[in-house]
């Protein structure tokens, strides 16, 4: 022990072992005391929570507008596909082949054969159309396949299968059933996009928002952390209150947002029911769940920590004491 | 605990003011100091140097043979929980209740809140102010709020006391009171400090009186004799 020669004091202050049960006395105080405090300006404090909560709803409500977007396309009957429809002449047997071709392509899902005999009976179900088909005197219609584009396979993919049928023989006419799908998904993926950079923008204002009004309680409050700096608080202890502010920010901020989007759909839900009517689809806005609301709450409690947090380390380190 | 040693502890500030000139000085475990001079003499430097408010420019200060002045961040707070600070605007939160004021360095340890109301009304006591716990500082008087701070200052029975001109705008008598509160807790094995500029008052008392001018020491005269501590002195001992 010689080597390491010098007497080496023992710590007259050893870092005290605090038992989790004062850790938690002192984090249920922190926000007993914050909650207090809040509630005792709560003008301010519903000022604040109005501008997160307008600042959360607004990518909140794109990212419900998604949702719903990409369920109206699952939901809308059939995935893109094709239509192949043979002239009037054409071969049973080159129907089938074609039928069996197109069924052997990874992209394609399943092929429906419609015999113009079949088509005549949907036909006929149209008033109108059994007086027409009797004037005509023979079955007008030909016969078709309906080829329906695979899940997994991309709306291109349609393209090969269209060329494809157009070589097969007796083939009259290909009709690609993509453009207002593909509409749709382009839509989705606007709308997507648009509610991440209106959620990263927002979000920042979320977290600014709560810094400046953290930043506002500390400022309010100097006297107290320098008292309890003097007196041998951590700086984690210095903080925790601030964070409860910050996290009470954020919460609230996201009750409102929820309200606010609540709102939202009471407003838009008659046109939207409308609309969807008259696509003869049953349509309803979804989304709107207790997991959707769990995820607001997460979300607006993290960002109104983080900018807490950026708030009190921005204040507290700099602080003079007494 | 409670032997401090200031080994050759020079402060400057960034606008080139020395307030501190190699000061040299020890102070027994349980001794009682008081410290003068004029104002700007370096009296307040010299607390805030012991608080770790400021860190000294050259030298170092020991507090039972630990380096304070070297404490890392997250050591200090562990530190400033065996001193006790009292200052001449004694630093009460206004919408706190007297007993709360005093329980806040016992929260920030972790207590348990029925020991809590136990000391606080301990401490309440000794500074005469039990039948006031419910009241707002701003309810007090002057002497009775510079009371209340003392009373926080000791709550946690700190191991130092340091005083930064506690009775800087009370009356003869209400200052005559306050120091002898002070050595009562010195009685009882505290390191008492205490920063005033009240001479009649200190000569009164019969304590170690260092003067203090343009940072640094002119005088340190001690009516018990001699160097208070000599300098192969135990540091510490093992526990309080």
């Amino acid at each position: 022990m010689a080597l390491f020669g010098a007497r080496k004091p023992r710590d007259p202050w050893p870092r005290p072992r605090r038992q989790l049960t004062s850790w938690l006395r002192d984090h249920r105080r922190s926000a007993a005391e914050t909650l207090g405090f809040v509630s005792r300006r709560f003008g301010t404090s519903l000022l604040v929570w109005l501008l997160v909560g307008i600042a959360l709803a607004l990518p909140a409500g794109l990212y419900l507008a998604r949702e719903n977007l990409i369920s109206v396309g699952a939901a809308w009957e059939g995935r893109p596909g094709l239509s192949v429809y043979f002239q009037l002449d054409a071969e049973p047997a080159s129907v089938k082949a074609l039928a069996r071709q197109l069924d052997s392509l990874a992209s394609i899902e399943r092929v429906d054969q419609v015999a113009p005999e079949q088509a005549l009976k949907d036909f006929q179900g149209f008033a109108g159309v059994a007086e027409a088909i009797e004037i005509i005197g023979r079955n007008p219609l030909p016969a078709s396949l309906r080829a329906v584009l695979a899940p997994e396979a991309a709306v291109g993919d349609l393209e090969g299968a269209a060329r494809l049928a157009r070589k097969a023989a007796g083939v009259e006419e290909v009709v690609v059933e993509k453009t207002w799908l593909e509409r749709l998904l382009d839509l989705s993926d606007l709308v997507t996009r648009l509610a991440l950079i209106l959620g990263g923008l927002f979000g920042l204002g979320a977290v600014l928002i709560t810094a400046t009004s953290v930043r506002l309680a500390i400022e309010s409050r100097l006297e107290e952390v320098r008292v309890l700096k003097l007196v041998g608080a951590t700086e984690a202890q210095i903080r925790r209150p601030f964070l409860y502010f910050g996290a009470f920010y954020g919460l609230g901020g996201a009750l409102v947002a929820a309200m606010l989007i609540a709102l939202a759909l009471l407003v838009i839900e008659p046109p939207l029911t409308r609309l969807t009517a008259s696509y003869e689809a049953d349509l309803k806005a979804e989304g709107f769940d207790p997991m959707f609301l769990g995820i607001l709450l997460g979300v607006g409690l993290f960002l109104g920590m983080a900018g807490a947090r950026l708030a009190a380390r921005a204040r507290l380190r700099s602080l003079d004491v007494a | 605990m409670g032997h401090i040693q200031f080994q050759q502890v020079s402060k400057r500030f960034p606008n080139g003011q020395e307030a501190l000139r190699s000061v040299s000085l020890n102070f027994a475990a349980g001794s009682m100091t008081f410290l003068t001079g004029h104002s700007g003499a370096g009296k307040s430097t010299f607390l805030r140097l012991l608080l770790c408010l400021e860190r000294p420019s050259r030298g170092q200060i020991l507090v039972n043979e630990v380096n304070v002045s070297a404490l890392s961040a997250r050591r200090l707070p562990h530190y400033r929980q065996n001193l006790g600070a009292v200052f001449q605007d004694h630093h009460l939160l206004a919408d706190r209740s007297v007993f709360d004021n005093v329980a806040i360095p016992l929260r920030v340890s972790g207590m348990l809140e029925r020991d809590i109301g136990r000391r606080v009304r301990a401490a309440l006591t000794r500074v005469e102010l039990l039948s006031k716990e419910r009241q707002l500082p701003a309810s007090l008087s002057t002497g009775e709020q510079q009371r209340v701070g003392i009373a926080r200052a000791v709550a946690c029975r700190p191991k130092i006391l340091l005083a930064d001109e506690p009775t800087g705008n009370l009356d003869p008598k209400l200052s005559r009171d306050i120091m002898y509160l002070f050595r009562q807790f010195n009685q009882v094995g505290t390191t008492v400090i205490i920063a005033s500029h009240d001479h009649d008052l200190i000569e009164s008392m019969g304590e170690r009186v260092i003067e203090l001018r343009d940072g640094a020491v002119i005088r340190d005269d001690d009516p018990a004799g001699g160097v208070a501590i000599p300098p192969s002195a135990p540091a510490y001992q093992a526990d309080d």
